[in-house]
């Protein structure tokens, strides 16, 4: 038989089906970017999270440490306090005792304990020791025991033990 | 048996040349997969993205107090150590002996210095005895020398027993010092 038209070449798809397929293509490629770009910065900033984490973390060990370096200089300027009032003080209750001595006696050694006095002294005579001496000694210390011996020339050598008895 | 031919045909309407039912069925495709999509990838990446997001300025915000209470607390601490330089430094120092006798010559003249012994004090620091004898001219020498301690760059403490002795004019001094510094093991 004879055509008198030319045989048109049939396309396997045609021309509309090929925009919607394209479209959806497209369309499901914008969505998958779209799902990747999320899931890159859901990423990124779990990345960061963690990193502030960490870094959280890492500061709030050094607060920990400055806090015991800060309660140490506490300790450190307590004690050095401490050290110097109780100097003070022991200068002071030295020199208190010492200024108890009246002119009359004359003290040849002094010994100073934590609980315990010991003073040898020469003494005119026993009285103005036990005038002017003992009372105040009496008044510091819970005991206290006076020797004398007599010298050649009349006056007395003598040995004041006085104790601090601590409370039960 | 002859097993029956089923052909579903989809009939063809045309509308300016346009297959609608084709089009139509494109078109449903097209929203199925887009709601596919969404349900099952947009949705839970839009979620763990606004939750990442979310913890993310939490986090930034929570470092962001932790900083600030650091560069506080180290501020302060900072103060307080340049305020107690002194102090510290002196905890940290040794106890030297020819430096001890050249300071106390001002007040004493040192005769001999004697380590007793060495302890832990309450955990962190080290005090050592020593026995020092000395010569001093009056006892106001003494009072001078104890409130001298205060400047001395060792942390000293006088402590009972404390002897004095007359001696012509001047008086022999016996007296113990302690010596505090840090605990070495603390110290590291």
């Amino acid at each position: 038989m004879y055509s008198f038209t030319q045989p048109k070449k049939k396309p396997l798809l045609k021309e509309d089906t090929k925009l919607w397929l394209i479209f959806i293509c497209a369309s499901v490629i914008l969505y998958i970017s779209f799902v990747v770009f999320l899931e890159i910065k859901t990423f990124l900033y779990n990345k960061d999270t963690d990193s502030f984490n960490k870094e959280i973390v890492s500061l709030k060990q050094k607060i920990i440490e400055m806090d015991s370096q800060k309660q140490f200089i506490y300790k450190q300027k307590t004690l050095y306090e401490d050290i110097m009032v109780k100097n003070s003080l022991m200068k002071d209750s030295i020199k208190n005792l010492l200024d108890l001595i009246p002119d009359p006696i004359t003290l040849s050694s002094i010994s100073f304990d934590k609980n315990k006095l010991i003073i040898y002294g020469i003494t005119p005579t026993q009285d103005i020791y036990n005038m002017l001496m003992l009372p105040p000694l009496e008044s510091i210390f819970t005991e206290t025991k006076t020797y004398f011996y007599q010298m050649k020339n009349g006056w007395y050598k003598f040995k004041s033990e006085n104790y601090l008895k601590e409370k039960e | 048996m002859k097993i029956p031919k089923i052909s579903i045909k989809i009939p063809k309407i045309k509308i300016y040349g346009i297959d609608v039912i084709k089009n139509f069925l494109f078109f449903t495709l097209f929203i199925i997969i887009t709601l596919a999509i969404i349900a099952f990838l947009i949705s839970p990446a839009i979620h763990s993205f606004k939750k990442a997001k979310k913890e993310y300025y939490q986090t930034k915000y929570n470092l962001e107090v932790t900083t600030n209470e650091y560069k506080t607390k180290l501020k302060s601490l900072k103060k307080l150590q340049n305020a107690n330089r002194k102090i510290i430094n002196a905890l940290k120092r040794d106890f030297n002996e020819k430096n001890f006798k050249m300071f106390a010559s001002k007040y004493m003249n040192v005769h001999s210095i004697k380590e007793i012994n060495s302890s832990v004090y309450k955990k962190d620091f080290l005090k050592t005895t020593y026995i020092v004898t000395s010569t001093i001219k009056s006892p106001k020498n003494f009072y001078d020398f104890i409130d001298s301690l205060k400047t001395y760059k060792s942390v000293l403490r006088v402590y009972f027993p404390i002897d004095f002795v007359k001696n012509k004019e001047n008086i022999n001094l016996t007296l113990k010092l302690e010596h505090y510094k840090l605990n070495p093991k603390k110290a590291k």
